[in-house]
């Protein structure tokens, strides 16, 4: 009878699974305090907004709807690859992992070069950036048109900044899958690295509203 | 320390995921598509209700919320019950606040 694989785990943990289910429950409790940093910034939002309804609608209607249409679908997509690499992986096929998380990361690439490498440059290039001299929107709208951009810049860097750090962990769980150590049977820092990229596009998905719908 | 292994195979969820997928897309067409209808200002926040459902979508489908250990679940719990109360709390000031209006004169009067 063949010998079942050897089970190694931290000492401080009843199993192997024991060890997995820590690591993703750690995972989530981070991801509990990273709900309450953008908690913060979508109050400011709701702040700022009752009071300049139409400073914010005019700061709205600047920014590059179709930019930030698709990017939510370039978001939603890579959050989908991500999982369907996961679940290809659980069912032992490690190849299609790393085509999915190939398309991953082109996605991420993508939603990264149409944010900053387009989107702000036309903002800049615009004068929409709340502290510029000859900003874009004048007369009664533009106190809250700046505080508008105040937030979008703010916010569209925080998560920028986030998937900037998304799109290198997907590299490193590239890089390990290359080396072949993922499988069915142990896969803990895919599903991790998975939870952190469902939830960048999470929170993008509660600024999509704010920044380019509500106008 | 590394681990080797406890989970049993599982064939791969394409139908599910694809279909979330295909859900998250319509839901996103919707919420564009009301961002173009003529709403008051004071109600134009509620075109984001869509979005409420998406990452309802994506926390349950992609992220697996519902099939973890009972503590994940405590910890996605407590994070929408605090964010709740953030935004609850912070925003009833603004929100509740009734604003008088002062006359420009009287105020330049006054200096």
């Amino acid at each position: 009878m063949a010998a079942s694989p050897t089970l190694a785990h931290g000492f401080q943990y009843a199993g192997p699974s024991h060890q997995a289910e820590t690591a993703v429950a750690g995972m989530w409790l981070f991801l509990a305090t990273e709900v309450l940093l953008f908690g913060g910034l979508i109050l400011s939002w709701i702040y700022a907004r009752h009071f300049n309804p139409l400073g914010f609608a005019a700061g709205a209607r600047e920014t590059e709807l179709r930019v930030g249409t698709l990017n939510t679908a370039i978001l939603i997509s890579s959050s989908f690859t991500y999982a369907l690499g996961l679940s290809f992986l659980r069912a032992g096929n490690s190849r299609r992992l790393l085509h999915c998380l190939a398309l991953t990361l082109l996605l991420g690439a993508a939603f990264l070069a149409l944010k900053f490498g387009l989107e702000w440059h036309d903002d800049f290039r615009n004068h929409l950036f709340p502290t510029d001299a000859r900003f874009k929107i004048v007369g009664a709208e533009n106190g809250g048109a700046r505080l508008f951009f105040s937030f979008y810049f703010i916010g569209t860097a925080l998560h920028g900044l986030h998937m900037t750090v998304g799109v290198a962990l997907v590299i490193w769980i590239i890089l390990r899958a290359r080396r072949g150590e993922f499988s069915a049977r142990y896969h803990t820092p895919v599903h991790l690295v998975g939870l952190y990229w469902s939830f960048v596009d999470i929170v993008w998905l509660a600024l999509y509203p704010l920044i380019y719908l509500i106008r | 320390m590394r681990q080797t292994g406890t989970q049993p195979k599982t064939p791969p969820d394409v139908g599910r995921l694809l279909l979330t997928w295909v859900l998250l897309l319509v839901l996103g067409g919707v919420e564009f598509g009301a961002s173009f209808l003529p709403i008051g200002h004071s109600m134009r926040p509620l075109i984001a209700v869509p979005g409420v459902l998406m990452i309802i979508l994506v926390a349950v489908n992609f992220m697996e919320v519902g099939k973890g250990p009972v503590i994940v679940r405590a910890f996605a719990v407590a994070a929408a019950f605090w964010l709740l109360v953030l935004l609850a709390l912070g925003s009833a000031d603004p929100l509740s606040r009734t604003d008088y209006y002062v006359p420009r004169v009287t105020a330049v009067a006054e200096h």
